[in-house]
């Protein structure tokens, strides 16, 4: 049988499933998390760090991912004070600094309210999100991927660097992978990186109400609730 | 040796032992450790051991290969009971006049007395050496009288006592209450309470618990953990034994990284020796208490000191930490409730016991109870492991203990904590060793690392060194670490390289902080600390990278330019042949002249010029001083 905790997140006293996390409750309650590594089915590691929130415990507030914390009776937590906003615009900047190259990167940069990058781009392919190394072992049990090497070296690679038989070639890792979603104009060249997502429509949205939705790729990809409703609207 | 069945038994065998030893008369201690060893000990070892044997002193004259003294500096180092006295820098070729005179006279050895670099006095005993002197050595004392391989010492000296009196008559609930009494904080570097941290563990739900003991440790500089497991495994092993009876449960681990291979070794031994004597196994000493330990080799990353990490690394995963919302006391090693503490809380455990929490809580501060072990290295006279009574001031452990500055140039800053503690001023130095007031300083007392710098040290540039450390060590799987540290490091490099813009300081430290609040593990959330710290301490350094392109310590390569000074050169030549770019030209008795286009600032010149004529100097005065001299 299901259990039920009551959490206040953002002011909302939510009745939520017990065991389930924050960003998962968050999320079908409609309260937006930015995210980027949580797919639903599998299994979080909080890897991209953008899910932060404020979680309240006696009167002290711990900065944590809400993806890797479950839900307890009485918990309170913050998605959107100001401290959370400006860790997660300096999080995102770093990740669309390292990988301008997706519009679904990009729209989590708007979504974080990244208005410039301070840093040189680097037009990366892979931000290690982890999704495809997931569902690849979780999803299909296939474990015909993972990450390699420590620190900078880090990278998803086939086992010792050549694709095994045991890889069916499903696409799985493909279709979760966020370095798929071009920019609506194309993939940038080396040297021509720009922060984009100032398109008209996104800005408005933006502008007019910070941390709202902003209509992200991944969002519509991955089956978020907003695109799922307004559908069925 | 047969198992032991009661504490009755261990009891007369460790009176049979002592009947024993009865007719030894002199006790050579030789020390065996790694930095001795390194010093060539073993030679020394075999030569006064061929040399007792030949004069037939076998019987009466114990020689004892111990684990680290923490004078390493001065290894191999020979320590003679009775009198207490102190050989240091000893050859093979001593142990003659060593045996024939000391052993078998009393007579001291001049030449091999330590000379005080301060007064410069020789010094005939260990307990009058300024650096002995002002420590207050509880653990590190123990490694002096004990053969790391052999438990018939251990017990000897009053070993397993504790686990004794633990097992007989002090139930779990009481061994935590002594624990938390005596406020041990985890000497690792989190400072978390350890009394807390057992009975979380213990009213956490499950049968089956684990006890780790961290020995993965990575710090540059930092050894008091291989220290201690090598020179006395068994303390580690007893101290386990008490916080495995206390939590309930039956299995522990010796995490312990494979480049230590002596630790490895010696902790082996002791393990096997243990079971030998059933101090591990089923039904300790006759009691209902039954634990065991194996060893769990690592690989030598840095981030599997960290204890999620860890508990991966063990169960034969890649070290990689997990998020800690649910703590490992509960959901630790193989998801079953786990207590994991340093080696030197470990070893303090055996010592609460014995002589009861007010003995602990009566050294150190208000917060920080006992004593720690600090390795001290840098620019000082002496270095080496010190224990100190927590509470110290730093200026004391610098100046008394470390002798104070070695080349004249005044102390500037220590850095305390290894790679994420932080850098203090020399205004700072009378802050205690105190795990709360250090952290509000921006620092740490974390494993106990502290390298001392002087003058000739570019706060920028050690900014720069720690961060390349920990980008090397980061296990690259949060994005704040990962890619912070990584942008953090290009922005210092492009301050030390003279590009640096101002409004990049400002964006340093929100990308510290940034990093410091999100990251998932202790590595990433400490990893700003150097930055953190010499950015509030020694923000004038870094404007002066960026506003003037000057290194005011004279160590930035891009920023510099060597130069010879013509008043102080006698053209002896002898940069000359050192420069492996030829880029000295000069004739005998003729001042040298520094090409500067040929030069890549090896800074060979200036430490091998023995008039202090090379100089370091900032790229616009050269060119002022060649439009001079032109």
């Amino acid at each position: 049988m299901l259990q039920y905790v009551k959490v206040n997140i953002d002011g909302a006293i939510i009745r939520a499933i017990r065991g389930t996390s924050v960003l998962h409750t968050a999320l079908e309650y409609g309260i937006c998390i930015p995210h980027l590594c949580h797919v639903p089915y599998l299994s979080d590691i909080g890897a991209c760090r953008l899910c932060i929130v404020e979680h309240m415990v006696n009167g002290h507030s711990n900065v944590t991912t809400s993806c890797t914390l479950n839900v307890e009776e009485g918990m309170v937590i913050m998605t959107n004070t100001d401290k959370i906003r400006k860790l997660r615009r300096n999080l995102a900047e770093l990740l669309v600094a390292q990988a301008p190259n997706s519009r679904a990167i990009q729209d989590i940069a708007v979504r974080c309210g990244v208005k410039e990058v301070r840093y040189p781009f680097r037009n990366g392919d892979c931000v290690l999100c982890g999704r495809c190394v997931r569902a690849c072992n979780e999803l299909w049990r296939a474990k015909a991927k993972g990450f390699v090497g420590r620190g900078k070296e880090r990278h998803v690679d086939y086992p010792f660097g050549a694709r095994p038989d045991f890889c069916k070639q499903c696409g799985a890792c493909i279709q979760l992978c966020p370095m798929t979603i071009p920019p609506c104009d194309g993939p940038m060249k080396p040297g021509e990186e720009r922060l984009c997502g100032q398109c008209e429509s996104q800005l408005m949205t933006n502008e007019q109400a910070p941390g709202g939705c902003v209509w992200c790729k991944l969002g519509e990809g991955f089956g978020c609730g907003r695109y799922v409703g307004s559908r069925a609207r | 040796m047969s198992r032991l069945n009661s504490t009755r038994e261990l009891e007369h065998l460790r009176e049979q032992l002592r009947e024993q030893r009865r007719n030894i008369t002199t006790t050579v201690m030789v020390c065996g450790g790694t930095g001795c060893q390194a010093s060539r000990s073993q030679t020394v070892i075999d030569a006064v051991r061929d040399e007792l044997s030949r004069q037939g002193l076998d019987t009466k004259v114990r020689l004892c290969v111990t684990g680290c003294h923490g004078f390493c500096e001065q290894g191999p180092v020979i320590i003679i009971e009775p009198g207490n006295i102190f050989y240091c820098h000893v050859t093979p070729e001593d142990a003659f006049e060593i045996v024939y005179q000391t052993v078998m006279r009393g007579e001291v050895i001049e030449r091999l007395l330590y000379t005080d670099p301060v007064s410069g006095e020789k010094i005939k005993t260990e307990s009058e050496i300024p650096f002995y002197r002002a420590q207050d050595r509880q653990i590190l004392s123990q490694n002096l009288m004990v053969d790391p391989c052999s438990i018939e010492d251990y017990i000897v000296g009053g070993g397993y006592s504790a686990l004794t009196r633990a097992l007989n008559g002090m139930a779990p609930d009481k061994i935590i209450k002594e624990i938390k009494a005596s406020g041990l904080r985890g000497r690792g570097g989190g400072g978390f309470p350890t009394g807390h941290k057992w009975s979380e563990c213990k009213e956490a739900p499950g049968d089956e618990k684990y006890v780790i003991c961290n020995a993965d440790e990575g710090d540059p500089g930092a050894y008091m953990d291989r220290c201690v497991l090598e020179g006395n495994p068994h303390l580690i092993l007893e101290g386990m034994m008490i916080g495995a009876w206390a939590v309930g449960s039956r299995k522990g681990y010796i995490y312990v990284r494979n480049e230590y291979p002596l630790a490895v070794e010696h902790s082996r031994i002791a393990v096997k020796q243990a079971r030998e004597l059933g101090l591990l196994g089923d039904n300790i000493l006759g009691s209902s208490f039954s634990f065991d330990v194996d060893i769990a080799r690592g690989g030598g990353a840095f981030v599997c000191g960290e204890s999620t990490a860890l508990m991966a690394s063990v169960e034969g995963k890649v070290g990689e930490p997990r998020a800690k919302d649910v703590h490992t006391v509960i959901d630790g090693l193989y998801h079953k409730p786990t207590v994991l503490n340093n080696v030197e809380t470990w070893a303090n455990i055996p010592g609460i016991i014995l002589k009861g929490s007010s003995w602990f809580t009566s050294k150190g501060t208000r917060g920080s109870k006992g004593t720690k072990i600090l390795a001290l290295t840098g620019h000082i006279k002496n270095t080496g492991l010190v224990e100190v009574a927590m509470g110290m001031p730093i200026h004391q452990v610098v100046f008394d203990i470390g002798g104070g500055a070695v080349n004249g140039n005044p102390i500037k800053a220590v850095q305390i904590g290894g790679p994420s503690g932080g850098c203090l001023p020399l205004d700072k130095f009378d802050l205690p060793i105190d795990f709360d007031v250090l952290s509000e300083a921006g620092s740490m007392v974390g494993s106990g690392g502290m390298v001392v710098m002087d003058g000739r040290t570019c706060m920028v540039d050690v900014a720069k060194y720690f961060l390349t450390f920990l980008q090397d060590e980061s296990c690259g799987k949060c994005v704040p670490c990962r890619l912070g540290i990584d942008r953090m490091l290009e922005i210092i490099t492009e301050i030390t390289e003279g590009r640096g813009k101002p409004e990049q300081l400002d964006l340093l430290e929100e990308l510290a902080d940034t990093v410091s609040q999100t990251a998932l593990c202790g590595l990433g959330k400490t990893a700003p600390n150097p930055v953190l710290t010499t950015l509030r301490y020694f923000r004038a350094e870094y404007e002066a990278h960026i506003n003037e392109k000057k290194c005011p310590a004279g160590v930035c390569k891009a920023l510099i330019t060597y130069w010879i000074d013509p008043d102080k050169c006698t053209g002896c030549g002898v940069c000359v042949q050192g420069c492996v770019y030829e880029a000295i030209t000069g004739g005998k008795k003729q001042v040298h002249v520094i090409d500067t286009q040929l030069c890549q600032k090896c800074g060979i010149c200036q430490s091998e010029c023995k008039f202090d004529a090379v100089q370091t100097v900032w790229k616009e005065r050269h060119q002022d001083v060649a439009i001079c001299q032109s």
